[in-house]
């Protein structure tokens, strides 16, 4: 028994040790800064296997970029700094840590959540040198994208400060970080694309489909989803030639208000009925063993599946419909307070670092996102070509793709049909008419937020009839009336009859 | 890491505060404070006040306050005027209901014939039945949802997925009360019913069963209250097709806190009430036999 004892002990200490030591280590190791990076997990280059610098570079060592971050600041600065790197699994997570009080001073959140926060004061500008093309370190405004640029500067959001309004464009809040567009991975020995083409959102609620097609077990992707199932004849019908046509398609993927929530809702139900379930992040393997056909994913997600299924043996393939789809980004943000922390500098040379053409292909490479860097001499095009071998920098006319509405200058590759309609290439970069009727999806606001969860919650749930609702209603009302009465029942002399006059009540105690 | 050091030092200092306190309360008085047995009490009561009774209180001024922490009855009232809300407590009840009733119906003979029989190494085949409760549970929910894929059952019977996975993951939970009290039951009141002429049959449901009631009754509370709100099954085995109470919490701490606490405000009224319906069964010692 001692002995066990002495065991357990010594197994406690052992268990303790490491943390301790942990401890240890992390106090003496000073640095003059530590910034708090807070962003989504798997959204960085973690190095080892698997990274770009040990498959593509073959260095063994292969660090993660943090490491190498914090070796580059102190050696650009002369001051050393520590990333505390913190990972959320929803910007929504996210989101209520901050409200919460939570110190970070940079975050990684999708577009609607960069909206919010910037509309409720909660982040801050950068900068307005970090703008500033001529310094060398501002690689993050050398090399993004001129397309990402543009749609940053022409994204407007309200903020309100001291109950002041005050309208500002996404780009003096947030740099880009990844983005894509949202479509479907399919499976082309079950789905034929020509048909596909023909339903676009429609296949949500195709007979060919059922039981063989997710949607997304959140309230944004799928809501977007069936907008464009409700409006898809309104979206193909456009003047594409107009040059009010984004303009237009984005006002009906914003389709929040009243009027339109009942007519969403129902085909939300539809949805439901024909769908094989809603999903965060089972989709990919359910596409892998066959279980599903069509996977309604994000594009970076959709990399990821191609990828994977192709070390199955299968080639899997991606879709945006014809009416058109959305485009997502995440970028990163400054939180208040970041100035008085003496830790803006710090931030924006993070964001800096990670824009720097080699971080973009490292972090590009790991997750399998599409970043939102270009580079100067579209260096993210070699990327395309030479590591991940998309295409050729030679070919023929027909295999032509242009990709100068992402690089700004002329920028092409050559690349096989299957690479330039349905596969990675497609998938990171699609071609500039897809882009054209792609929409960003705005936040929405306190109220839109929460009659759109309550129509989420409704199809969701099944909901009974109502003579179903009375019944339980009166059985609850029974089991705590049994229960009032089971309890105090005997003490209430409501349900014992009075003894006659003359008679009393014999007392039960002689029993005992 | 700067959060762990903080609750360190934050320890750190309460015992340094703790001994300084005795060591003053030694100078002044001449002696150590003489410790009560109600003393030992007060870090028991100093835990409840943090960790249950204080997030009670939250959770409570969360579901009767609007977004702007106004007093407001609004939550309340959409929680109990909308159909969708009393369909998912009532399924989540019925699903609860089902999986208890399952898990009774395999639990009670399994436990039963362990208890009785003579066979030496009969805790190995107990261990069996309680060994899965060793892995973590997302990982054998996940290898169920395998499983089911295999056989061609996912997503075709989404609600039996979600009972089948909730009974695998609960029935240990049921297996080792009604098992243990079992084992208490002396065989002396078998050798006394057979001495009076009762058959097995009659031993059975006039001796084993009323006798076995407690386990009973707490292996029903055991699997009845978690099988409500463990949504991670039903997402996983029902596709996210089936929505129970808890995954209604899980989506409202999104973006509504209030609502969502009055969601769990109500699941907390239902959790009492069928406690209540239970211990009313546990307390009146009298009937026990008479009521099985």
């Amino acid at each position: 028994m001692k002995k066990k004892r002495i065991a357990s002990i010594a197994a406690a200490a052992v268990l303790l040790l490491p943390s301790l030591t942990a401890l240890a280590a992390c106090g003496s190791e000073k640095a003059d800064v530590i910034l708090k990076v807070y962003s989504w997990a798997e959204y960085i280059d973690e190095g080892d296997e698997g990274s770009y610098l040990y498959d593509i570079e073959g260095d063994e060592e292969a660090p993660p970029i943090l490491d190498d971050f914090e070796a580059w600041y102190e050696e650009t600065y002369g001051i050393s700094v520590r990333v505390d790197y913190a990972t959320f699994g929803t910007n929504e997570d996210m989101y209520n840590e901050i409200v919460l009080g939570n110190e970070y001073d940079l975050l990684c959140p999708s577009d609607y959540m960069i909206m919010k926060l910037a509309a409720e004061d909660r982040i801050v500008p950068y900068d307005e040198s970090f703008f500033d093309p001529s310094i060398e370190e501002n690689y993050y405004i050398r090399n993004v994208s001129p397309y990402i640029a543009d749609v940053f500067e022409n994204g407007t959001v309200t903020v309100t400060r001291d109950e002041q309004e005050e309208t500002h464009t996404w780009s003096e809040y947030a740099a880009g970080y990844m983005w894509g567009t949202t479509g479907f991975v399919y499976n082309p020995e079950h789905v034929d694309r020509a048909d596909l083409e023909d339903l676009g959102w429609n296949a949500f609620t195709s007979e060919k489909y059922t039981n063989k097609i997710t949607a997304k077990d959140n309230v944004r992707d799928t809501y977007f989803a069936a907008l464009g199932l409700t409006y898809q004849d309104e979206l193909l019908a456009l003047d594409r030639t107009s040059g009010e046509y984004n303009h237009t398609l984005t006002e009906i993927f914003n389709r929040t208000s009243e009027e339109y929530t009942e007519d969403v809702g129902d085909t939300l139900l539809a949805m439901k009925k024909n769908i094989y379930g809603f999903e965060t992040d089972t989709g990919k393997a359910d596409m892998v063993s066959g279980k599903i056909w069509l996977n309604y994913a994000w594009s970076g997600d959709a990399v990821y599946a191609l990828n994977e299924a192709e070390e199955d043996g299968l080639s899997l393939e991606y879709f945006v419909p014809e009416a058109g789809s959305n485009l997502w980004f995440d970028g990163w943000v400054l939180t208040k307070g970041v100035e008085e922390r003496g830790t803006k500098h710090a931030a924006q040379a993070f964001v800096n670092y990670m824009s720097m053409p080699e971080s973009a292909k490292r972090n590009s490479y790991f997750i399998g996102y599409t970043s939102v860097i270009a580079g100067e001499n579209a260096e993210m095009l070699e990327f395309l070509r030479d590591d991940l071998e998309y295409g050729e920098a030679e070919g023929d006319d027909e295999d032509f793709y242009d990709l100068s509405w992402f690089f700004g200058t002329d920028a092409h590759l050559y690349a096989d049909e299957e690479q330039r309609t349905s596969r990675q290439l497609f998938a990171q970069f699609p071609p500039a008419d897809v882009m054209e009727r792609c929409a960003v999806m705005n936040y929405f606001d306190a109220d839109t937020s929460e009659r759109i969860n309550e129509l989420w919650s409704h199809v969701k749930a099944e909901t009974l009839d109502a003579w179903a609702i009375a019944v339980l209603c009166i059985a609850v009302a029974a089991v705590i009336l049994f229960i009032v009465y089971a309890k105090f029942g005997a003490k209430i002399d409501l349900f014992r009859a009075k003894p006659k006059k003359g008679y009393e009540l014999v007392k039960q105690d002689r029993m005992q | 890491m700067s959060t762990t050091v903080l609750i360190l030092i934050i320890f750190g200092a309460a015992l340094l505060l703790g001994a300084g306190a005795l060591l003053a309360y030694r100078l002044v008085r001449g002696h150590m404070p003489h410790f009560t047995r109600k003393a030992l009490g007060i870090p028991y009561a100093v835990f409840l006040i943090f960790f249950v009774i204080a997030p009670m209180l939250v959770i409570l001024v969360y579901a009767f306050t609007d977004r702007n922490m106004h007093f407001s009855f609004a939550n309340f009232v959409k929680f109990f005027s909308d159909p969708t809300k009393l369909s998912t407590i009532a399924y989540s009840i019925v699903i609860a209901l089902i999986t208890t009733a399952v898990c009774l119906l395999i639990a009670f003979p399994v436990a039963y014939i362990l208890a009785r029989s003579k066979m030496k190494k009969k805790y190995v085949i107990l261990m069996l039945f309680v060994l899965p409760m060793w892995i973590n549970f997302v990982l054998r929910i996940n290898a169920i949802r395998e499983l089911f894929n295999w056989i061609g059952l996912l997503g075709e019977a989404n609600y039996f997925n979600t009972v089948f996975g909730m009974v695998y993951d609960f029935l240990p939970f049921m297996i080792l009360p009604i098992y243990t009290t079992l084992m208490k039951i002396e065989e002396s009141l078998y050798e006394a019913s057979a001495d009076l002429g009762a058959g097995a049959f009659t031993t059975f449901f006039r001796v084993t069963l009323p006798l076995s009631v407690p386990g009973v009754v707490s292996g029903v509370t055991m699997v009845f209250l978690p099988s409500m709100t463990n949504y991670v099954v039903s997402d996983m085995l029902g596709n996210s097709m089936v929505t129970i109470i808890g995954k209604f919490i899980s989506e409202y701490f999104a973006s509504d806190w209030h609502m969502g606490s009055m969601v769990a405000l109500v699941l907390l009224i239902v959790v009492f009430v069928s406690t209540l319906l239970t211990g009313g069964f546990k307390s009146e010692e009298n009937v026990r036999g008479a009521n099985l």
